[in-house]
Order: structure tokens, then sequence, then C-alpha cells
């Protein structure tokens, strides 16, 4: 099996309310798969459906080739996973939740294996496991959550905004706890996130939901190349009228004595020669930063100062629609 | 000052169902109590009669109250005034839980102390809150006597006994939620105290001097320890003592003061019974559902089982008294059956009969909590983590459904075994020592629906849940228990589990009510387990 999730079509209502949208998720098996979006964009729903512990509307989802609502059980033996939110019981200790939660899995925690990877990921994360569950504060509840799905080995991991609440060394960890995992077995990992640093750090791929749909996808690298390379020289009576013609040139402007535009990432070879030919000194190539990929993704407001930089927000509307159909 | 109204107003919107329904089911129950006694004890020689039995029936001196003569109001005031304060109690730390600790759990009280409020106004608000919740609960119970046709000096009396018990609680409920650092916790304990101050005036009341002709009752001193036995003091339609009342309005402020001082000196979220430190392994026997959720309930079955035993015990100490009243008069038995809930053809009978009513009520309560603990499991999000597990929602309900028969069980084992030995030490070697085994088991068919029926509106109706699965017990225990002494017809009557509940006499025991009760709880549960499959975790 070379898919490790795949949904299609998939559809979820909360009243009028469409949580998701015809969502196409495809994570292939090995791979981390970052799983980006705004606030309310639907990956905590998403994950929800593919873990069983809701039901889709209607299209289809299948994890490590069962059906998450009908094989729930089957399908839990061999995912492990992290909440968005982890809550845990008041009155149990830490270091009692993580053993229980590997119990019901069937394990025992007699083996000095488990023990020793215990006792290992508790060092690493910094986790006292002897306070009771009310006492810990959320960053230390979401390493409960994040050890109890680490200390065991399973196929698929799903991470719901694992390193929220985690201080900067502990992301550090987590990163390198989720390259171990992936190295040693062969796992696959989704983890959804609105933090684009995180991702970049560990997704060979990503997927871009927004409203409940996949508006972006693929590798980081490809997704670079959709969006505008920023280009600047001096200008240093330099004629412009024919970069102003160039098709694969956009938004030429004049920012005091450097000239600036921005060229389509996967065409700036094509420019280069025109630039030679010109002759221009202090040239500046600037590819552009996954901030700003992701702010186009993102919601009106945020994307603003990104979508003027890059030639208003029709001809970005329209960029957007091909990407996702190419894809 | 804006704050305080605020926060005020807040509270009150957000308590407005809640409230409203107690403060009118505590009015509507003095009304009815009224209606139907001026209908079934009719006249001054009527009440005397019963009067005379009830003083040497200590079984039924512990549920009613303070014997002050045959007149109408004050026979009223001694039917149904305790159980009256003890729903003001139950609402009152209900209350004061509600508005202090479980809003420090949630994380919203920092959110209020952050703001201009303090820490201050949040607690000033809380007690005006629960201070005019008291005013309308004296008010509702005044309105329900007077509406009755009592009069109206002993009715205000009447009403203000009420609320000011109802004051001495909310000052119990909020200390306690500076003591615990769980509202599960807080409400436990204020809630069993609540209890405790109702047997303390029935164990004092039924012990009390009585007076010559057997109308009157003396309370001994354990009244004298409990709220609820101030309120009776009052005397209310006879006397008219109000001074009975500083003792709860000052136990109620001093409860506040205290209350304030740790404020002063504690951190937002921080009790005083401060959580241990824990294992940082998990014992061998926290394996599964099943063993978590006992874990979960563990505090309120031994709570429950305590409530369980004190009940038995009762049955025992009172056993002496009981014993020179033995009679076979049936006469007697006939008018007991009347204020009792209960048959029998011994006073020993009677008196088991009806103290074991009120603990299956307390085993069906035990066993409606775990099965309510699911649902709170499912709003904390702590039930995601199980079921995110291999563990089916089937298996995950049928785990708190088998825990709550357990508890069942053990509360009304814990009442058996607390009778026996109570009633063996006594001296009673009477045959309905034997059926103490019999009388616990007739208890557990009502219980049982208390597990089965929520566990159903936990799968249809997961919102309601926890309103639903109080509600329909505190249903059953006013239409099946205190039904018969309110009036209310059979039809009524017979909506309520506890009205089937089988009852054994002299002749033996007729199960038929009872078979049909597991009749139910066999097809609820099954439905229950069914459809669980379909219900989506976390759903609303
Ligand atoms: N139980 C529910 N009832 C009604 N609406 C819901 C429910 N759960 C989610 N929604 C709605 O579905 C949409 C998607 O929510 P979801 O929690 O999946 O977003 P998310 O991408 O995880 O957001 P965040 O980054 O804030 O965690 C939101 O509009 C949300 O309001
Ligand atoms: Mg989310």
């Amino acid at each position: 099996m070379d898919t490790a999730i795949r949904t299609v079509d998939l559809h979820k209502n909360f009243g009028q309310v469409k949580a998701l949208d015809g969502l196409d998720l495809e994570v292939s098996t090995g791979e981390i798969h970052g799983f980006l979006g705004p606030n309310g964009a639907g990956k905590t729903t998403t994950l929800r459906i593919l873990l069983g512990l809701a039901r889709a509307s209607s299209g289809s989802a299948s994890v490590l080739g069962l059906h998450p609502w009908a094989d729930a059980v089957e399908l839990h033996r061999r995912v492990a996973s992290v909440p968005g939110d982890v809550a845990l019981w008041p009155n149990l200790s830490g270091g009692e939740a993580i053993d229980l939660l590997f119990r019901l899995r069937g394990g025992t925690t007699d083996s000095p294996v488990y023990r020793q990877r215990k006792q290992r990921l508790c060092d690493v994360f910094d986790f006292d496991p002897t306070k009771r569950g009310r006492a810990y504060s959320k960053g230390n509840r979401q390493k409960v959550a994040l050890i109890a799905a680490l200390v065991t080995d399973a196929e698929l991991y799903l991470f719901d905004e694992p390193t929220s609440g985690l201080d900067p060394l502990m992301e550090s960890v987590f990163t390198a706890e989720i390259h171990r995992i992936v190295q040693e077995n062969g796992s696959s990992v989704l983890l959804s996130s609105h933090i684009l640093s995180e991702v970049e750090h560990l997704a060979s791929r990503v997927s871009i939901i927004r409203s409940g749909r996949i508006v972006d996808g693929g590798t980081l690298d490809s997704l670079r190349h959709l969006t505008r390379t920023e280009i600047s020289f001096t200008r240093d009576g330099v004629d412009m009228d024919t970069l102003a013609t160039a098709p694969q040139v956009h938004d030429l402007s004049l920012d005091g004595d450097r000239v600036k535009f921005g060229a389509d990432s996967d065409r700036v070879h094509e420019v280069l020669p025109l630039l030679g030919a010109l002759g221009v000194k202090g040239l500046l190539v600037a590819p552009p930063s996954l901030e700003e990929l992701f702010l186009h993704h993102y919601g009106d407001s945020i994307a603003a100062p990104a979508e003027t930089a890059d030639g208003g927000p029709h001809s970005h509307r329209h960029r957007h629609l091909t990407t996702r159909t190419g894809a | 000052m804006d704050a305080l109204w605020v926060l005020y107003l807040q509270r009150l919107r957000r308590d407005r169902w809640q409230l409203t329904s107690w403060v009118l089911s505590i009015g509507v129950l003095a009304w009815f109590a009224v209606e139907a006694i001026a209908t079934t004890f009719g006249n001054q020689a009527a009440r005397a009669e019963i009067l005379q039995l009830a003083t040497a029936t200590p079984a039924i001196l512990v549920l009613r109250g303070l014997a002050r003569g045959p007149e109408l109001g004050a026979f009223t005031f001694f039917e149904i005034y305790t159980f009256l304060a003890l729903l003001a109690g139950l609402m009152n730390t209900f209350l004061a839980v509600r508005h202090t600790r479980a809003e420090e759990e949630s994380g919203r009280a920092e959110l209020v102390f952050a703001t201009a409020a303090g820490r201050w106004v949040p607690l000033a608000a809380t007690v005006l809150h629960g201070a005019v919740a008291n005013v309308l609960v004296a008010g509702a119970t005044a309105i329900g006597f007077l509406g009755g046709g009592l009069d109206p000096a002993g009715s205000i009396v009447a009403g203000l006994a009420t609320g000011a018990a109802g004051f001495a609680f909310l000052g119990v409920g909020l200390l306690a939620g500076r003591f615990f650092s769980t509202s599960r916790g807080a409400n436990g304990i204020s809630a069993a105290l609540v209890m405790l101050a109702y047997l303390l005036r029935g164990f004092g009341d039924a012990t009390g001097q009585i007076s010559g002709d057997g109308l009157t009752v003396t309370a001994a001193w354990p009244s004298w320890l409990s709220p609820i036995g101030w309120g009776q003091q009052t005397f209310a339609y006879t006397g008219n003592r109000l001074w009975p009342l500083l003792l709860p309005l000052v136990v109620g402020a001093g409860c506040v003061a205290v209350v304030g001082i740790i404020t002063a000196r504690r951190d937002v979220g921080t009790s005083l019974l401060a959580g241990r430190a824990g294992p940082a392994e998990a014992a061998p026997t926290l394996r599964g559902p099943f063993s978590l959720a006992l874990r979960l309930q563990r505090g309120a079955i031994i709570g429950w089982c305590i409530g369980g035993l004190a009940m038995g015990v009762l049955t025992g100490s009172l056993g002496n008294a009981i014993q020179s009243a033995i009679t076979t008069n049936p006469q007697v038995t006939a008018a007991l059956r009347a204020m009792v809930e209960a048959q029998g053809t011994s006073m020993t009978q009677l008196l088991i009969a009806a103290l074991f009513e009120v603990s299956g009520i307390l085993a069906a309560a035990c066993g409606l909590q775990a099965v309510l603990r699911l649902r709170q499991e499912e709003v904390a999000g702590t039930a995601g983590l199980v079921l995110s597990e291999p563990v089916s929602r089937m298996r995950w309900l049928r785990s708190f459904l088998e825990l709550g028969a357990v508890s069942v069980v053990l509360v009304m084992a814990f009442t058996a075994v607390g009778a026996w030995f109570s009633l063996l030490l006594a001296g009673d070697s009477s045959g309905a020592v034997a059926d103490i085994w019999q009388t616990a088991l007739n208890q557990l068919p009502a219980a049982l629906i208390y597990l089965s029926l929520p566990a159903a509106v936990f799968v249809l109706w997961p919102r309601a849940t926890i309103a639903v699965g109080w509600a329909l017990l505190g249903l059953g225990v006013v239409f099946g228990v205190y039904g018969g002494m309110l009036g209310f017809d059979r039809t009524l009557r017979d909506l309520s589990p506890f009205t089937h509940s089988p009852v054994t006499t002299g002749t033996g025991t007729d199960w038929s009510g009872g078979f049909w009760m597991l009749g139910i709880t066999a097809v609820l549960t099954v439905f229950a387990l069914a459809a669980v499959r379909r219900r989506e975790v976390g759903a609303a």
C-alpha cells in the first residue's frame, strides 16, 4: 500500500456550516505530510474523521486501507494520535495517563523496552510524570499526549497542531522525534498546523486547506515555484521599456533608485538574458518566502499586503484557481 | 460596583432556568403538601392521632420532622419542611460551587480575574446571587403555604426558615469550593454535608423528648447541630420564633468571611487541599475503560456507600425504640402506611422498608453519576483520548454501565450490612432482620432504571444528559417517594420507578414490578449499546 490516507470529495456539515467541502487529501506511506490552513479551515474536523471519531457527511476516506468509521477499533491499533486540545483526567498523574493509554492498545507496560522508551521521552521532553492532570500547564498536557503517541510503534501518526503550547526548545525535540520515528519505522505522519516554520522543518509534502477544501499541495519546492520571485537592480539609466513589454515581468516599479519587478518563479531563467542584455548592476533576486506562499492562501485580510505586492487580488485569485486545477 | 452588577447579571442569566425550576419546585411542593394534608388528614382529631403514632415511631420522625401539635399549619411544617430545606440546601451548594470552583477549573475565572473585576467582585457577585436566590426560595415557600390556605405569619416564618437554612449551605458550598480542587469533589462533599445535616436533625428529632400527650417533641441535641434543625426551631405556625434563624445566617456569613480570608491569601485556581503528587507509573489494575471508570468514580462511590451505611446503621440505632413500639395492631400500621411510603407487617419491617427506600435513592444517584460521567468525559475531551485507542464506543459505554451497576449493588450492600449489624447489636431478633437482604435486593430494579435511562439519553440527546438525568431522578423521588404524602394521583405516582419497587410483606415479595423494570432496563441498555455505535464522539 503506497497511500496511507486518501480522502475523496469528503464533506462534513455541522448544520448550515460546511466544515469540509469536498476535501481530497492524499498522504503517501512513509512521508511526513504537513496539513496547513487558517483557523476554522477544517483541519481538526478532517483529523477527527480520519480517526473515526466523527463521521463524514459524504465522500470517502480510507486510512491504512481501512474505513475509519466502520473499522475504528482495528484502525486505532495501527494509528497513534494527538488531539488538538489535550485534556487530561484531573486525578490521574501524567505517567498514569501515558501507561493507561498504552495498555488500552493492548501493550504491557512492564516490558523493559517500554519503560526505557517512556523514560527517554520523559527525559528529552523534560517532563515530570508524577504531577496530577489538573496541575499541568498547557504545554505539559501536550507533552503527555505526545509521549503517549511517540512511545508506541504506529504505522501512522496523526498530529493536530502538535507543538501548540510547546516552547521552541521542545519544538525542536519534537521535530527530532518525528524524524526518528519515520526513519526507524517508516511510519507515515500527518500533522496539522498553522505555523509554517514547523511544517517547513518536517514535512516533505504539504496540503493547504482553506474553507474545507484543499487549495494547494505538493512538495515545498514545487509550491515555491508557483509564486513570484522578486527581482531588483540599480536604475542607473537603464532603459526600462524592454522590460515593461516582456510577458514574464509583472508590476514593474521604481523604488528610490532601484527598479523592482516580480517574475513567475518558474520563468526567472527567461528574464535573466534580458537583464544581461541591459547590463544591469546591483542585481538582487529574492525567491518567494514560504510566508508569502502561505499568506497567499490565507484569509483576504491577512493576504492583503502580499497581494498588492503581487498585482492585485484579482490576478491573484485567478492564479489560485489555475494552481488548483493544475495540481 | 459596575463589575459587580455585570457579574451578578451574568450569573443570573446563566442560572435563569435552573434557578427558576428549583424555586418553583420548592414553592409548588409546599403548596401541594398543604393541599394533600388538608385532604388526607382533614380534621384536627385525625391529625392528632397520626401525630401520636408518628412520635411513637422514630423512623417517621427521621423522614419528617419535629412534631409541634396537630394544628394544620404546624402539621404541614412537620411533614414537609425538612424536605424543602434539603432541596434548598442542595440548590445552594450546587450554585456556590458552579460559580466558584467550577469556574476556576474551566479557567474562566482567570479571565474574569484578569479584568477590573479582580478577585473580590466575583465572590461578592456569587454571594449576592445566592442570597437573592434564597430570598426567592423563602418567598416561594411562603407563597406556597399561603396558597394552600395556611396563616400568613406562620407561612412567612416557614419561608424564612427555608431560605435561612439555604443561606447556611451557600456558605458551606463556597467553603467546599475553596478546599477542594475539583468541582466534583466540592459538589460531592457539600451535598454530603447537606445530607448529614438532614440526618443529624433526623436523629435528634427521633431521639427527642416526647410530650405526655404525644403531640409535640423537643428535639435532642443533634438537631441543634444542623441548619435544617435550626429552621425547625422556629416552630412555625405555633411559636413563630425568628431568633433561631440567626444561627444559619451567622454560619452562612461566617463561611463567607472565611472564604474571603482564604481568597485574600491564595492564587486564583488553587485550593487548600492541593493535589499531592501522583505515581509515575499506573498501578497494574488501571488497564481498561472499566478500571478507568472505577478510578474516576471511586471517591463518589465511597461517599454514596457511606451514605448507605449510615441509613443502615440508623435502622438499628432506632431499633431499640421500635422494639417497645412493636405492634400487630393493623389500624396503626395502616395509618403509618399513609405516612411512610412503605408496607410491612411489623414496625421493624416498616422502618427497614422506609429507610432502605431512601438508600435505594442513594444507590440510584450513585449509579446515575457513573453514567453521567460519560458525558463529562466527553465534554472534557478525555473521552476522545480513550476512543482514539482500540476501544469501541460500545465497550466504553458498557464499562460505565457496568460500573454503575456495581455501585448500585455496593450502596445497597452497605445499607444491608449496616442495618444487619446495628439491628443485631440493638438486640432485635424478629423475622424482619432476615428480610434485610431481600429488601435491599428489592431496591435494585428501580436504581438500575437510572443507569439505562440516562444512557439512552446520552446516546440520543447528549447535551441534555446531565440535566435530564438529575431531573428524572428528582421527579422519580418526588412522585414515587413523596407522591403519596403530596396527594399526587396514581397515574403520576406510577411514572416513578420507585413506585414499582418490590415490597416485602409478611406473605412474601411481589416482584412483578421489579421484573418489568428489569425488562425495561434490558431494552434500554441494548438500545443504548447498539445506538452508540452510530454516534459521533463529542456530539452536541
Ligand atoms: N461540533 C461542531 N459544531 C459546529 N461547527 C463546528 C463543529 N466543529 C467544527 N465546526 C466548524 O467547522 C469549521 C472547521 O473547524 P475545525 O475545528 O476543523 O478547524 P481547524 O482548521 O482545526 O481550526 P483551528 O486552526 O482553529 O484549530 C469551523 O468553521 C468550525 O466552526
Ligand atoms: Mg483545530
